[in-house]
């Protein structure tokens, strides 16, 4: 079952008209070089002001989707992790919600293991416990959809590791994700990777798959070694594989 | 820390939050009995004079300043804590805005050039002044601008707009309009009327009123903007509503009482505490802190026995400055941390 | 003697330049046209001056002696504030300057009246004037509480020129403290006549916005309109001014 139908979205000139589907449950990775356009797809998915084109969640399309509907079908978590103000973590999660409900609220607590850090002020938390605050209130409202930009950069390996736990539990419940990656280690763990360059996305495969594409190396400008690890591809022109 | 101890710890918060606003109202009312009651000497005498003469005093003379003192105050609270909440920034206010100042010249070129006496229409020349001005910030800093270009591009304009204010005193057909310029520049309640009191708090009322609807959505747009475009909000149509209403309040307002500064820096700082950090929330605290604020100032100014009147903004700058550069100081100190 | 001298003094005619609008007053009351050279620029406005048609006969000047030096006078009228410098320049200039002080007293005017006429030739000029004060004198009634106002609320001193003059209209000026009536007093205890000048009445300020207070509007007093005009000079204009007020009555 289709979750998610994007037709011909787009975003300034940053990103090209681009139409996706994502059916329930899947996780999505987005990789791309700097500026290539994985954040304005996620902003353009998430209907910021300049975003063009049509997109539906479980057939209700979201732009006219009024406020209190839109938090359970979509939610966004953009890269920065600045806050300006001194609210209590507890608060910052609770502002996911639109109906109070305290039981969702410690559940998420206890979930990003955010019980000493409930009430300190969000802005005098470290980054990695920002991104675990600002996560869980992205998680909180319990959306179709979650559009997650660099989530788990700023994370300790153990937290890393966490949130993909988290994700893949909440994934089992129906609910999409779409997450910009910069760090090309956790891709195996994706469902599907979409690699995105100059406004387009230029492949839309498996894991596996995409980065042994020619055109994932032309891009990135790395490829895989004989030995697994990354290695920088030099630009000598056509020659015959080993 | 289980289920129940999260739940003592949310409700001793709660409590202690409510304790604080109570508090406040309780405050509120002390300073309209004080404002209106003190000095009793005149109203004792005019009492005993005839009834009816303390009456006169108390509804035309009494009852306007403390109309005003509470509703600028409020406004400026109000929109002070709302311009904070647009532009993500503790230190944006009418006054550093150049909302305050913008408004001082508006209501001089209508009232002293343009021969704009009745006091509504002077109103709408200060809205539209603060409207210039806030207008000039948004196009010099941009919305979304640090803080040192926000304080910069306000700074200036604020100077620039006081400037054009005392030189279009100066130049004005009355030769008594150049000593207003004090009045205009650091405010003054001093002898207004129920129609000028009127003529600022009802549009005033009116605008922060559409302010305050805003709560939750200012609130949301803390998360930042794109948060609150995802969630329907649309965060530029909401700044511009922002700022149209904030100038409609401030403006009104300066026309009939000056520009005073630092209380709608100070009391959002402090409605920030009462509303646990939330901008939007903390609107209507700040409206009451607001009015304290002023109302305490203008006590102290008619409680100093001169000849000539200390103006209110001067009052309001003593106590808000060392506020100003703490909060200043503790900024640097976060930034550089 | 100086070639500047020859100049001015050659043609032996007298020519009168005023550099304050006080002194205007004497000028254009006592003079003849042909011996007024010059007057000051506020004389010519009509929120200032009661005289400024005849005034606006004559050149104006900004009230400094390179202003009037032109006008070629062979006497310049002063007032106060700058009176010193200007009259040494005069001086060697050859030119004569009389700075004649502000009026603590009505005999103050009547003092400055005959020196002006005198120095124009003829003391018999000021004549007139004084006979009509003479006249407003021996005929003066009962005083009445009385307060003068203007814009801010701002009045006169019980004991000054202002209060002089209001006597002869039979007005009893109140002391009031810092020479200002708040809107209390006029409520409280208002004076049985309100003087209301009504100088700049149109252009706005914050002044004139006092004035339009209800308190200040409704007073329960009797209201009388002067013209608020000679009331900046309290000098020999304000005769007519009383003689009109006293009718009022």
């Amino acid at each position: 079952m289709t979750s998610l139908q994007a037709i011909d979205i787009a975003l300034d000139r940053r990103l090209q008209p681009t139409s996706i589907d994502v059916p329930s449950g899947q996780l999505v990775a987005l990789v791309g070089p700097n500026g290539g356009g994985k954040t304005s797809l996620l902003r353009a998915l998430a209907r910021v002001e300049l975003a063009s084109g049509q997109v539906t969640v479980d057939g209700e399309d979201l732009d006219l989707a009024p406020e209190a509907r839109r938090r359970r079908l979509l939610s966004f978590l953009p890269a920065s992790r600045e806050v300006t103000w001194p609210i209590a973590a507890r608060d910052v999660i609770r502002l996911g919600l639109d109906r109070p409900d305290e039981d969702r609220i410690a559940e998420l607590i206890a979930l990003f293991e955010l019980e000493l850090l409930a009430d300190r002020p969000v802005n005098h938390l470290s980054t990695g416990e920002r991104a675990r605050v600002l996560t869980a209130r992205a998680l909180a409202s319990r959306p179709r959809i979650l559009l997650l930009d660099e989530p788990l950069s700023n994370l300790d390996p153990y937290w890393v590791l966490r949130f993909f736990e988290i994700f893949e539990t909440v994934a089992a419940s129906g609910q999409s994700f779409l997450i910009a990656l910069h760090d090309l280690a956790q891709l195996p763990r994706f469902d599907r990777a979409l690699l995105i360059a100059d406004g387009e996305v230029q492949m839309d495969e498996a894991p596996a798959n995409l980065v042994v594409g020619e055109c994932f190396g032309e891009i990135f400008r790395i490829r895989e070694g004989a030995d697994g690890d990354w290695e920088i591809r030099r630009p000598e022109g056509r020659r015959s594989s080993p | 820390m289980d289920m129940h101890g999260a739940f003592d710890a949310l409700r001793n918060r709660a409590f202690e939050r409510q304790t604080l606003r109570v508090l406040l109202a309780l405050a509120m009312l002390l300073c309209i009995a004080a404002h209106l009651l003190l000095p009793i000497a005149p109203l004792r005498e005019a009492h005993e004079i005839d009834p009816e003469l303390a009456n006169l005093l108390l509804v035309q003379l009494r009852l306007p300043r403390t109309l005003l003192v509470i509703g600028y105050g409020a406004a400026l609270g109000v929109s002070g804590a709302a311009l904070q909440a647009t532009f993500a920034n503790p230190l944006a206010s009418p006054d550093i805005s150049g909302a305050s100042s913008g408004a001082a010249l508006g209501a001089v070129i209508g009232g002293y050039w343009l021969g704009i006496s009745q006091p509504l229409a002077l109103a709408a020349c200060g809205a539209a002044g603060a409207l210039g001005t806030l207008g000039l910030l948004v196009g010099l800093a941009g919305r979304k601008a640090d803080t040192a270009t926000l304080l910069l591009a306000g700074l200036a304009i604020s100077l620039a707009a006081g400037a054009a204010t005392s030189l279009a005193l100066s130049l004005a057909p009355s030769p008594f309009a150049f000593y207003d310029a004090f009045d205009w520049l650091m405010g003054s309640f001093t002898d207004r009327s129920l129609s000028q009191a009127a003529a600022a708090l009802v549009p005033a009322s009116f605008a922060t009123a559409l302010l305050l609807r805003r709560a939750r959505a200012l609130d949301l747009i803390g998360l930042g903007e794109d948060v609150a475009a995802s969630l329907g909000l649309r965060p530029r149509r909401l700044s511009l509503e922002v700022i149209a209403l904030s100038a409609v309040a401030v403006g009104a307002c300066v026309s009939v009482a000056g520009a005073i500064g630092f209380v709608g820096l100070v009391a959002p700082l402090f409605a920030r505490r009462i509303s646990g950090g939330h901008p939007g929330k903390a609107m209507i605290p700040a409206a009451m802190i607001g009015a304290v604020l002023l109302t305490l100032a203008d006590l102290a100014v008619r409680a100093v026995p001169l000849d000539r009147p200390i103006p209110v903004g001067v009052i309001t700058a003593l106590f808000g400055t060392p506020l100003f550069i703490w909060m200043v100081v503790t900024m640097r100190r976060r930034l550089t941390a | 003697m100086s070639v500047s001298a020859l100049l001015l003094g050659v043609s032996g005619a007298l020519r009168v330049a005023s550099l304050n609008l006080c002194t205007d007053e004497y000028l254009l009351l006592l003079a003849r046209p042909s011996e007024i050279a010059s007057v000051s620029r506020l004389s010519h406005d009509p929120a200032e001056s009661p005289l400024w048609r005849a005034a606006r006969r004559y050149p104006a000047n900004r009230g400094s002696l390179e202003g009037v030096i032109t006008a070629r006078p062979t006497l310049i009228l002063t007032m106060g504030g700058g009176g010193r410098s200007s009259a040494a320049i005069a001086r060697r200039m050859s030119v004569r300057t009389i700075d004649l002080p502000f009026p603590a007293s009505i005999d103050d005017v009547e003092r400055n009246m005959v020196r002006v006429a005198s120095a124009l030739g003829n003391v018999s000029r000021a004549a007139e004037w004084r006979k009509e004060l003479v006249r407003m004198r021996a005929h003066r009634g009962a005083g009445q509480d009385a307060i003068f106002l203007t814009d801010n609320g701002f009045s006169v001193s019980s004991e000054g020129t202002g209060a002089e003059w209001m006597a002869l209209a039979g007005f009893d000026q109140r002391p009031l403290p810092g020479g200002r009536a708040t809107l209390e007093t006029l409520t409280l205890h208002p004076p049985k006549i309100l003087l209301r000048s009504n100088y700049r009445q149109n252009q706005h300020s914050i002044g004139q916005a006092w004035l339009a207070h209800p308190l200040a509007r409704k007073a329960r007093s009797k209201a009388i309109w002067t013209d608020g005009r000679p009331w900046t000079c309290m000098g020999p204009l304000m005769l007519s001014e009383i003689a009109r007020l006293r009718d009022k009555r």
